[in-house]
């Protein structure tokens, strides 16, 4: 009664058949989660640079207006867009859900890139200025090893919610972009508790992996960039 | 100023707070505007406040934002409680001198809740709390409960107990991880000079360090409750039909009603932003006034 008294893999021979779209629906997860992933780091750069280290009139504004994705809940600008993306031909494509799943994301990106910006300051690379290092030598050896922590700790969380949304995918997507929340969905909410669970395992699986594989790729730089140094 | 600091800075904000305006409060405009009737890409534009009216004196909207602030009531409190016995835990042990490797240790297993999705979460704990789940069973199997139909009801109740209790498990971490830095910089020695003049460590906690984290806990509870408030995953897995919680009752207007029902999905989407954007502002202030006193306080 307690623990179970026999053994099957019907779910998980269910979860990977081909008819199941397991496979793709990690691939368009990934994909998508990636592409947030590469859009905010390139638009958060710039702005948690000046936000962490220069003062300027209206800064006020700029945080408010970048953090508050964190209060207000997305899914509110997204049901009030929707209309302007069916005109626009964006629902039920990548992109649309791409565009969708930004600013939900961003300010963890943002938060996580002022905070290694802060630590560095400026004396760092007038240093490197000074002993005659050129704008890109200054970025290569200076801005990205001191950022990169930034970068990876912006880049887990910013695939660890993209990863698990589902209401924003779903209403921009329209099931037609199948991500694996939507793929688990119908499972979970009163289908096939074996391969409900299975799916489960599989989508924490795939955020812990995600988070692991960034966190030992950052450990293994600095272990090179170590020895290098010595 | 520095050579560095040449240029303009609204030149390197301008892209993120762009796609903000654009995509965000873009949204958000035009969700306002169609609350109002004012639908884009229609040329018949008339000014009504009819969904407002119509949302405001339906009895489901009044049973939704009821049960809506209990569970984010609820769930708050727990976590809250939770998170800070936690984060006292790490800080006992580090105050008493355990090897760092038990506290690191203890410090990873609390974070573990927070890299779990919610849709996964809430499914576990669907698993756990049903009335043929894990921990009803087990009541059965020491014969704490007679039948197992007879286990309350624990998910998709109409008290909402499944989704507190799945909150609770999610956001509790969260609020330890906001306060564990905090106390992590009262200086051990702190404790010693405390310990010397005749204090003990529920004093020196009870004294000291609960004013100090004070702050940065309420700020932290704000956050947790405008989350709770309008996060639709878990209610849509653990809530009831009747009556729903306003993420759900909106989407349901949204998805499956006409034009009518959508203009109250949106308007009362509005309501949920005005809610969630004033827990907000309070959280900010708490947290800033605490960043000043901070400056004052520990250097």
């Amino acid at each position: 009664m307690l623990l179970p008294s026999d053994f099957s893999l019907r779910a998980w021979e269910y979860v990977f058949s081909p008819s199941a779209g397991t496979w793709g629906a990690i691939g368009s997860s990934l994909c998508i989660a990636c592409i947030v992933t590469l859009v905010n780091i390139l638009i958060c750069l710039p702005a948690a640079n000046v936000i962490a280290r220069v003062n300027f009139k209206g800064k006020i504004w700029v945080e408010g207006i970048l953090y508050s994705p964190l209060i207000i809940p997305p899914f509110i600008t997204v049901m009030g867009i929707h209309i302007t993306f069916i005109h626009l031909g964006l629902t039920e494509t990548i992109l649309g859900v791409i565009l969708a799943h930004i600013a939900p994301t961003l300010p963890y990106m943002l938060r996580a890139l002022v905070i290694s910006y802060q630590t560095l300051g400026f004396s760092w690379e007038e240093q490197a200025k000074m002993l005659g290092a050129g704008t890109l030598n200054r970025l290569r050896f200076v801005l990205l090893p001191h950022l990169l922590p930034g970068i990876v700790a912006g880049s887990s969380l910013t695939l660890l919610v993209s990863l698990s949304q589902y209401l924003i995918t779903f209403l921009i997507g329209g099931g037609q972009v199948v991500t694996l929340p939507i793929i688990l969905f119908p499972f979970i909410s009163g289908g096939d508790i074996a391969i409900g669970s299975a799916y489960t395992i599989l989508f924490a699986g795939i955020a812990l992996f995600s988070l692991w594989l960034m966190n030992s790729l950052l450990k293994r730089y600095y272990k090179t960039r170590i020895l290098f140094i010595r | 100023m520095s050579m560095l600091q040449k240029g303009n800075p609204y030149l390197y904000v301008l892209p993120a707070v762009l796609f903000i305006l654009i995509f965000f409060f873009g949204g958000l405009f035009q969700g306002l505007l169609q609350s109002f009737g004012i639908t884009p890409y229609n040329k018949d534009l008339v000014f009504t406040t009819l969904a407002y009216q119509e949302l405001l004196q339906s009895a489901d909207f009044w049973q939704s934002l009821l049960l809506t602030f209990r569970v984010s009531f609820l769930s708050t409190m727990l976590s809250g409680l939770l998170g800070i016995l936690f984060a006292f835990i790490l800080f006992i042990m580090a105050l008493k001198g355990y090897d760092s490797n038990t506290a690191s240790l203890f410090y990873r297993i609390f974070q573990y809740p927070l890299v779990i999705p919610h849709l996964a979460a809430g499914y576990l704990f669907l698993l756990l709390l049903m009335q043929s789940g894990w921990i009803s069973r087990i009541g059965y199997h020491f014969g704490w409960v007679e039948e197992i139909h007879h286990f309350p009801i624990l998910v998709n109740d109409t008290f909402g107990w499944g989704m507190i209790l799945t909150y609770t498990w999610k956001e509790a971490p969260f609020i330890t991880l906001m306060i564990y830095p905090v106390l992590f910089r009262i200086h051990k020695s702190w404790y010693e000079v405390a310990r010397l003049y005749g204090s003990n460590t529920r004093k020196f906690i009870s004294n000291i360090a609960v004013p100090l984290i004070l702050p940065a806990w309420l700020s932290s509870l704000f956050i947790v409750f405008a989350f709770t408030f309008s996060a639709f995953e878990i209610p849509y897995l653990l809530g009831v039909t009747y009556p729903r919680l306003l993420p759900v009752y909106s989407f349901e207007l949204f998805t499956h009603g006409g034009w009518m029902e959508r203009s109250q999905s949106l308007a009362l989407n509005i309501i949920l932003a005005f809610i969630t954007a004033i827990l907000g502002g309070l959280s900010y202030k708490i947290s800033k006034r605490w960043l000043l006193n901070e400056r004052r306080g520990w250097e």
